[in-house]
């Protein structure tokens, strides 16, 4: 299957979901079906997991997505037995396994190799929710599952490589962020942004 | 190992600033200040396997509003230098980096560690102040978060056994 087909698919069970996205293809894609405040691009492989689980700790009623690639997976395996260990129940991480390093020009992953088995790391890691993706029914059935039930969740979605036509985001990261972070604040009314006064206009 | 009083200092000083929810990768010295963490109630404590992982969940956590730190060792900030370069400073994410200062004059052990701490500190841009006087720990844990805030970005406190 492919990725951008499987996004189109998914996208029909989101709502005002929060979604950290890896430094890859599946970024610029999601940002084309599902474009919205609420979706913010990482910078560094592999943290994705990282920052989702810390959102889905500080928001613990809100679902949280966390999109990552084998590669980027593979760079921080270790942060599946993080999440097992907090077991953050709004978390639902979905690797896009295209069993290469799209972005940094298409060589082999650990995925290659076929003896990696994501979501049974996953499993053993204390994520109880955890599976295997080929086809977009089973995909849009675990993401289904995933959004009614609690979690953490783990999707292991086999894709073919290959990019969909998804133009570039239209900011830059620190807008980005802003703009995540007014989302949140809107949806969730709550205010974080504080911006520090100058000790004389305290002064007065 | 650090002692209870020197534990308790930095974690009501913490409060103090306004910090509510740390991140943690244990080393010896921070043990009783690690044990307070996991039992207090108004501190979210997020253990992780490696500091790198810290760095985003703090992140994470700071898109939400919480005001975050991340406590490890110095071995561990050289771990974390990607996501700090390429998540804290590049986002403009305020963290409060407590770092236990492991080859600090007078250690017996990881002199090389010690040696490249604060010129990688430096060299990241990331301001920083060694702690070695117990009294001042409010006063520098409170300025670091300030800063940390007005400046988006993280800010490090080295930590000495003289102030655990």
């Amino acid at each position: 299957m492919k990725r951008f087909e499987c996004l189109q698919a998914i996208a029909p069970l989101i709502t005002d979901e929060l979604f950290v996205c890896t430094a890859g293809g599946a970024t610029a894609e999601w940002n084309a079906v599902r474009p919205s405040d609420g979706n913010i691009q990482v910078k560094t492989l592999g943290l994705c997991s990282s920052i989702g689980l810390g959102l889905a700790i500080a928001l613990p009623r809100r679902k949280v997505f966390v999109f990552d690639g084998d590669g980027a997976l593979w760079m921080n395996l270790g942060s599946l037995a993080t999440i097992g260990l907090h077991q953050p129940k709004n978390l639902i991480h979905i690797c896009w396994d295209n069993h290469q390093y799209e972005s940094s020009g298409g060589e082999p992953t650990a995925a290659t190799a076929d003896n990696l088995d994501f979501a049974g790391v996953a499993r053993s890691a204390g994520i109880k929710s955890s599976r295997t993706a080929i086809t977009i029914e089973e995909l849009e059935e675990s993401v289904s599952h995933a959004l009614s039930h609690d979690g953490p969740h783990f999707i292991c979605a086999r894709i073919e490589a290959g990019r969909a036509e998804a133009p570039p985001l239209r900011y830059d990261e620190l807008e980005n962020k802003y703009r995540f972070i007014r989302y949140i604040e809107e949806t969730e009314g709550i205010s974080i942004l504080r911006i520090a006064m100058p000790a004389s206009y305290l002064l007065r | 190992m650090g002692t209870t009083a020197g534990a308790q200092q930095i974690i009501g000083a913490l409060k103090a600033a306004g910090v509510n929810l740390v991140s943690s990768v244990p080393d010896i010295n921070m043990l009783q200040l690690i044990n307070l963490l996991y039992e207090d109630k108004e501190i979210t404590h997020v253990p992780v396997g490696r500091e790198e992982e810290g760095i985003g969940v703090c992140t994470g956590a700071h898109l939400a509003g919480k005001q975050t730190a991340m406590l490890m060792q110095n071995g561990g900030l050289l771990n974390s230098c990607n996501g700090l370069t390429t998540t804290a400073l590049q986002f403009g994410i305020p963290i409060l980096l407590l770092v236990y200062y492991a080859g600090d004059i007078g250690d017996n052990a990881f002199h090389m560690v010690g040696l490249v701490t604060e010129p990688v500190l430096q060299g990241l841009g990331i301001k920083h102040i060694v702690m070695r006087d117990p009294a001042k720990v409010k006063q520098d844990i409170a300025g670091a978060v300030t800063l940390a805030n007005s400046s988006k970005r993280p800010v490090a406190l080295l930590l000495t056994r003289a102030v655990l």
